[in-house]
Formats: structure tokens, sequence, C-alpha cells
């Protein structure tokens, strides 16, 4: 039946709440198995958290490797013993990149990608810079942490 | 339009219109007792709730001795909702072996295991064993002491039957003690081999209700009644029942989630007054009624057996009560049946508050 005034039919209106309703509940059900099968754990961290002593020995020009969530992580202690720390994640094609101490680059094996020290891309493919962190000291602890992002040390 | 073409494609291949028409002339008889028919829906509903969570918790769970612990930890505290899915599918097991009792009763009470549906009796019997199996093997997934202990009985108490027992239990064990090679099994059972089997049988279980339609009572089967259109009037009422049911497991799940206990291990003792699942509970305090010897044999052998020819009995009920396949009342069998139910129902209570 519909009203002269009414735009739809009571028919109408009703299929739509029950096709409605039906629609709410499946895209929440769904929504929720879906988001329980793609995981939190593949993330990339805001931070992570590592042990001073294994880092600080390190010689001079070199880098040294850390785990950056699943994906590599690198240490680099500079000539003039300034430290900085960085995703060794090539910009390109997400190949690791080494630390070349003889010219004082990074370099990518994949496809002859170069970095500079302070991770601009200068030669070959990589488009945008190397992602850089910021580095901070607590007690015996060495927290490395995205720029801007929160260090929330409870989570640890 | 897409979708009349897609009809008219359909159409041309396959008689769609004869099977509405078999679906349009389903009917449901009804009766005072109608509301049986439903409890064998919410069974298939809750064992289709428990394919759904399973299959998602194996993408997490790692069905090794040393980390099956630590990754159902992970679940309930680091995956997405993980502590909801695990909590879903504990709730979705108990709720689904307890409406399997009720199913399995109302049946034993209107008899509806009479000829001709002696199959149907004979598949959900091997349905419920499976169930069972389904809830021992998936509670050791766990790996908690409490897991450990109860699958260390269970599979000792087969142990204990004559000749067959220990290779049965070797079988089961994977060995000669509950080790990780248990686990293992234990979960190719889980969730390989008992839902290949279910899924088959269920499947067989619901081709012969189709095949033999729905059982009335001896009482009523002579007496005039009215009948449903099973779609869509019965079907509606099925769903709505599944709703309810979700609902009921949703709320169980987020509000009384499992607990997890102290990971299992082999040499040290089990926890103080550690009980296994409720449906197991009638078989313990069954042989707890037997003394340790019994004019020289031993006692668990002879309460293992006295137990085993307490099922096959129950097996057998469909081809013993010949009254009932004539369609006469038969006063025996029922209260055989409220015996066995009375029993079930008194142990499993003692078991649960002593």
């Amino acid at each position: 039946m519909k009203l002269n005034y009414s735009l739809i039919s009571r028919r109408q209106f009703l299929n739509t709440l029950f096709g409605g309703s039906l629609l709410a509940f499946f895209s929440g059900t769904l929504f929720s198995l879906a988001k329980f099968a793609f995981p939190t754990l593949g993330k990339e961290p805001d931070f992570v958290v590592l042990d001073k002593k294994d880092f600080t020995d390190i010689p001079k020009n070199s880098a040294k490797a850390f785990a950056w969530g699943g994906v590599l992580g690198l240490y680099l202690k500079k000539e003039d013993g300034s430290v900085a720390a960085l995703k060794g994640v090539c910009t390109h094609m997400e190949c690791n990149v080494a630390y070349r101490p003889a010219e004082k680059k990074f370099y990518c094996a994949c496809h002859k990608g170069w970095y500079d020290e302070a991770g601009k891309n200068i030669a070959g493919p990589p488009p945008k810079p190397l992602e850089f962190f910021e580095v901070t000291e607590k007690g015996e602890k060495l927290i490395i942490a995205r720029k801007g992002a929160k260090v929330d040390l409870a989570k640890v | 339009m897409i979708w009349p073409k897609f009809k008219d494609w359909i159409d041309e291949r396959y008689d769609i219109a004869e099977l509405k028409k078999l679906a349009k002339s389903k009917l449901i008889p009804q009766h005072r007792y109608d509301f049986l028919y439903y409890t064998g829906g919410i069974t298939l509903f809750l064992f289709i709730l428990q394919f759904i969570t399973g299959m998602l918790l194996a993408f997490y769970y790692i069905p090794h001795v040393d980390f099956a612990y630590e990754s159902i930890i992970d679940i309930v505290t680091k995956i997405n909702m993980g502590w909801f899915f695990r909590s879903l599918h504990h709730w979705g097991a108990q709720l689904c072996i307890v409406f399997v009792f009720i199913h399995l009763f109302g049946t034993l009470l209107i008899k509806s295991y009479r000829k001709p549906r002696e199959f149907l009796w004979v598949t959900g019997f091997i349905l419920l064993v499976i169930s069972i199996f389904f809830g021992l093997s998936g509670y050791l997934m766990l790996w908690d002491e409490r897991a450990f202990a109860a699958v260390r009985v269970a599979t000792g108490g087969a142990g204990a039957l004559p000749f067959v027992g220990s290779f049965i239990k070797i079988f089961l064990r994977g060995g000669v003690d509950v080790t990780g090679d248990t686990l293992t099994r234990f979960y190719a059972f889980h969730v390989s081999i008992l839902p290949v089997l279910s899924l088959l049988l269920i499947g067989i279980h619901l081709l012969f209700v189709q095949y033999h339609g729905m059982s009335i009572p001896i009482s009523l089967e002579k007496k005039e009644h009215k009948e449903e259109l099973f779609f869509p009037n019965v079907f509606y009422k099925d769903i709505i029942i599944w709703l309810v049911v979700l609902g009921v497991v949703v709320t169980l799940a987020i509000l009384l989630p499992p607990e997890i206990g102290k990971k299992a291990n082999a040499l040290a003792p089990p926890p103080e007054g550690i009980k296994p699942e409720w449906y197991f509970l009638f078989m313990l305090e069954t042989l707890k009624l037997f003394p340790g010897t019994i004019m020289g044999f031993n006692g668990e052998t002879i309460a293992i057996v006295c137990v085993s020819i307490g099922i096959f009995f129950f097996f057998l009920i469909p081809f013993l009560d010949r009254k009932s396949n004539r369609n006469e009342g038969s006063p025996i069998f029922t209260v055989i049946a409220v015996v066995y139910i009375f029993y079930f129902i008194t142990m499993t209570l003692v078991g649960f508050f002593d």
C-alpha cells in the first residue's frame, strides 16, 4: 500500500528495513572475521627497544643490523662518531640495502641503487630517500622510533 | 539487465523449476513435540559456526609442543579479536555437544529412530562419537595442565579395554605416553580427519532426513495433524532460532572467556581438583563406582567393559525395539530411555558438584 504523499510503499519500507538489517549483520560479521584473519603482528612497529651494549661498541664508519618489526633496520655510526638509525629497505623494490664503508654510501644490489650517508637517493632507480629513525638512549636501552611516533613503553 | 540473462543461462542447463517445486512441496508436520525438529538444525548451525571459527584459528595456531600453548596466548592477547574467536570456538563447542545430546534424547523419547529411520540413528550416533572426540582433541590443543591430564586419563581409559586396549591407546597417543607426538596426532584428528568424516556423515544424515521426511511420534501418527510449508515458514523459524543461538554463544563468549591453565608439564603433578569436560563426567563417576579389583580381575577393565556394553546396547535400541517398529506403543523402551537420560544427567551433576 502506498499513501498519496509517500515516496515509497510500506512493502518497500519493510523490505529495506529487513534487507538493511541483514546487510548490517553480515557486513559486521564479515568485517570481524576479516579483521581476525589479517593480523596486527605483521605491521611495522612505531618503535623498537634494543640493548645499548650491543650497539655502542661498533667501529666508526660501520652499520649494524637490528630487527625493525619484520624487516631490516640499520644502526649507523659515522666517521665523526655520530649515530643514526634507518630502515634498511630500498625504496625502489623493497630489497635490503647494505652500507658500503669505502664509499660511505648505502647500496642496493637488486637494481644498483645508491644512497648517500644521509639516506638521500643519489643514483640508480630509487625514487625516495631512505627512512631515518630517531635514536634515544634510556639507561641500558636504546629506543629507535619512527619520526613523530609516540613512544609508549608500557606496550613493550 | 545481466540477471535475467544469467537466469536463462542456468535454466537452459538445470531444471530449476523442478527444484523449486520440490522445495515448495516439502511439508513439516505440526504437533505437540515439533520443537524437537529444531534441535537438529541448531546442531547443524553450531557445526557450521565451529567450522568457520576453527578455520580462522588454524591461521595462527602452531601444532607443536613447544609453541602450541604460546600460540594460543598470542591469539588471545595479540591478534585482532583473537580472544573473541577463541572464546566463540570454545562456547560453540560446548553448546554443540549440549544440543547433540538434546537432539539425541529427544529422538530417543519420541522414538524417531524406529523403522524406517534406523540409519539416521546410526549416522547420528557416529556423529555424537565424532563430536566428543572433537571436544577431546580440541582441548588438548591448549596443551595446558588440565588438557594434558584429561587426555592421559581418556586415552588410558581406552587402554583398559581387553585385547584391543593397548593397541587403541598407542594409536591415539602416537606412543606409549602422552607427548608432543600426541599433540600433533590430535591436531590431525581435529582439523582434518574428523571434519571430513563429519561433513560426510552430516551429508548422509541430512539426505536421509529429506528422503524419509520428518518422523511423527507414534501416539500422534494416526491422529489428524496440521502441516506447514518448509519454505518459507519453517525455514524462517529455523533462521530465527539460529540467530538466537548465535546471540547466546556470542554473549557467553564475551562474558565468560574460557581460562587457560598453566602450560602442561609431563613431570609435574596435575593441579588440585582437576576435572574433565562435563561430557566425560558421567563416565568418570561410573568408573569411580567400581572397586580396584573384582574377584581377582582388574576393576578398571570390568568398568570399561560395562560402560562399553551400556553404550553398545544404547546404539542397538532401534534394532531391539520391535514394538515401535510395528508402530505400537513401546513402554519398555520408554522406561529404558528415561533410565539412560536420568543416569546421564544425574552422574554429570554428581561429577559437576563433587
